[in-house]
């Protein structure tokens, strides 16, 4: 057994059906009707161990992405607690906080700070992010200028250099061209050999069954199943027939 | 054993709540003696002072005014009444109504001419004043209203602090407190935040300005001329089109523009701010507050350029300066501050409520035009409302403080000032409060 990285603990979230609302109703209308409260994530436990990656399985909607999000910290869990041991989080998801009028090169600062790294740090690694985007003379270039396929590159490529403790994967490995999917791979493979704390959430279990120690399985916001990678996808695949 | 502890801290703030509106009624109804007055006749280089005493006035015994000057000529330009304090204005008189106070003249002679009252003769010239003089002085004498307001303050202040100190002993009592709350530990956390975020901060704010200009053909040039062809806009319409006989008028609305356009645009900014930051806040955790100062750091940046026109004009009109120049930093302080306060309150009322960018519209717009950008709030309003407005609208004692330290060397309110600091450092703490608390549900709202 290796340390805990991550620890899940009776995690529930609610959506409450908030609304907008106009003036003029928010006055009318106090508080949140108790039916309108949509349980995403449903007292989910699991603890993920250092340098493990972990897959993560369930129908669509069934709270695999609000998970990962509140593990990420952008909303605390309504019941229950995650305790991340004070390890960095980062989810990858496509341009955080891209402004489309900067330069590739400013959004790679902005958002490598935003992800808790410290600029000298941004800066160092600057060059390799870079290198591993394949942007080449377009990093100089305002990001508006970027075909959809050279912007998740450059996202993809800023979290996956950077080294944060916990990286959180939301379906964008089949990210770009043939070449840069193959590229992906390859540095999802470093990265399961270092000792970096991985959760992929995805739906192609091809993906899931070459990179997870681990796989876990939601339905509904429930927990299912959580265990070896063959035995959990083999259940999940034979759930998902028709 | 842990009922009777929450009730005890229950009682304690009923008893709060029952102090507050108590001290509160108190302070408003009390009949406080009338107040000592000073009068500064302002002349070109110097002020006389005259002191009198509130039995003095309500006798009527204040009629004479001596000048014991020996210069051959001396211009005065206006009377500035103070309350007991240095600090307190309560009223300005222009010379032409300082004229017709007066009754007759002894020991010499005085003229109006359109600068001021000349005062030509030999040394000790004295004043007989009129009785709408000293109906005026009594008048002012009488008013309660400015040092109530200060009380006041100072005393919801003082409640609030109690407020807040019951609240830190109470989270440090219980001993469950694993989801950490409360006012110590919100500080800490603030403090943490801003150290984490601050090159963040400072770095997305130049980026977006670069970001504002890299298409524009003048560049940046426009962050001087924004704010310039605005300040010739309401010179023409003010100035020539009303007429307004303040002197240096573009500089006088110039200055005042810039602070409120910060003011304006921070507020503005922040209700829409969640929402116009959809992409960064559902990817990533970050403090809300960090956004909207990293707003104000660009907004101070195009400040920093304005203020060098503002620098030229100042030199151009040949403005005279003095040690009460430093009163522009206080000033700046408490307007960051309250923008700040005021701009996290309506951060988080406008994730929920849709229509409300509109409503801060209109009701910023209101406060432009009551906040004295286009006139002196003291002097241009009618009598008992150019009192009120200088106690109980922030943005009017901040523009004024700001410019009577810069335009005419004069020392700030600071009893009214002080309390509008404290007051926008409790709006500070409660915004980031408010913000703290329900930050993790603005994603699901967005």
């Amino acid at each position: 057994m290796g340390n805990i990285a991550l620890e899940v603990n009776h995690v529930s979230i609610d959506y409450k059906n908030l609304m907008h609302m106009s003036m003029h109703q928010s006055l009318l209308q106090k508080g949140v009707k108790r039916a309108d409260i949509i349980r995403a994530v449903d007292d989910v436990s699991f603890q993920v161990e250092q340098g493990k990656i972990l897959g993560i399985v369930g129908r669509n909607g069934s709270g695999k992405t609000t998970l990962l999000r509140s593990i990420a910290g952008i909303f605390r869990p309504d019941e229950g607690y995650i305790d991340t041991k004070g390890n960095r989080v980062s989810l990858m998801a496509i341009g955080i906080g891209f402004n489309p009028n900067n330069t590739g090169r400013e959004n790679i600062l902005k958002s490598g700070m935003l992800l808790g790294c410290e600029l000298d740090y941004v800066k160092e690694h600057m060059e390799e992010i870079i290198e591993f985007s394949e942007l080449g003379d377009f990093i100089e270039r305002p990001v508006r200028t970027y075909s959809s396929g050279m912007y998740s590159k450059l996202s993809f490529a800023v979290t996956a250099i950077l080294d944060t403790d916990i990286m959180l994967v939301d379906e964008v490995l089949s990210v770009g061209d043939e070449h840069f999917r193959q590229k992906s791979y390859k540095k999802m493979e470093e990265l399961m050999l270092s000792d970096r704390t991985v959760l992929i959430v995805s739906h192609a279990t091809d993906t899931l069954k070459k990179f997870c120690n681990q796989v876990l399985w939601i339905n509904d916001g429930k927990f299912m199943k959580l265990g070896d990678t063959e035995e959990v996808l083999a259940e999940y695949d034979e759930f998902m027939k028709l | 054993m842990k009922e009777k502890k929450v009730t005890l801290y229950k009682a304690v703030r009923i008893l709060l709540v029952i102090a507050f509106v108590a001290g509160v009624a108190a302070i408003a109804l009390y009949p406080f003696s009338n107040r000592n007055l000073t009068l500064h006749f302002v002349a070109e280089d110097t002020e006389y002072v005259v002191s009198r005493n509130n039995e003095e006035i309500s006798a009527g015994n204040c009629r004479e005014v001596k000048f014991d000057e020996n210069a051959d000529e001396v211009c005065i330009s206006k009377l500035r009444i103070y309350g007991p304090s240095k600090s307190t204005l309560l009223k300005e008189v222009t010379f032409d109504e300082l004229f017709r106070y007066i009754e007759r003249v002894e020991n010499g002679e005085a003229q109006w001419t359109s600068e001021g009252i000349v005062l030509t003769g030999v040394d000790n010239i004295q004043f007989y004043m009129n009785d709408d003089y000293v109906t005026m002085l009594q008048k002012q004498s009488k008013s309660f209203f400015q040092e109530r307001f200060v009380m006041e303050g100072l005393y919801v202040c003082l409640i609030v602090l109690l407020w807040f100190a019951v609240t830190a002993v109470e989270e440090r009592k219980k001993e469950e407190n694993w989801n950490n709350h409360g006012p110590v530990f919100e500080i800490k956390k603030f403090c943490g935040d801003i150290k984490k975020y601050r090159q963040y901060m400072v770095y997305a704010a130049r980026t977006d300005l670069k970001a504002e200009v890299a298409n524009s053909y003048l560049n940046r040039l426009w962050w001087l001329l924004e704010p310039f062809f605005n300040m010739i806009v309401y010179v023409i319409v003010f100035g020539n089109v009303m007429g307004n006989s303040v002197e240096n008028y573009s500089t006088f609305i110039f200055s005042a523009l810039l602070m409120w356009n910060f003011f304006n645009k921070t507020v503005n900014y922040s209700v829409k701010l969640v929402r116009n930051n959809k992409d960064i806040i559902t990817k990533v955790y970050i403090p809300k507050f960090i956004i909207l100062l990293s707003n104000m750091i660009l907004n101070m940046f195009k400040l920093w350029f304005s203020l060098i026109v503002l620098v030229v004009m100042m030199l151009i009109f040949r403005v005279q300066i003095g040690i009460n120049l430093l009163w522009v930093f206080p000033a700046y302080a408490v307007m960051i501050l309250l923008a700040f306060g005021v701009g996290m309150i309506f951060l988080h009322f406008g994730v929920y409520v849709d229509d409300l960018s509109y409503a801060v519209g209109i009701l910023l717009n209101m406060l432009m035009f009551l906040s004295g950008i286009f006139y002196d709030t003291m002097t241009t309003l009618p009598e008992p409302l150019n009192a009120v407005m200088m106690c109980l609208n922030p943005v009017a004692v901040i523009i004024d403080t700001m410019r009577n330290a810069l335009l005419y060397n004069t020392a700030a309110n600071l009893p009214v000032l002080g309390v509008w600091f404290i007051v926008s450092v409790i709006l500070c703490a409660v915004g980031v409060h408010i913000v703290y608390k329900n930050e993790n549900s603005y994603v699901k709202i967005v």
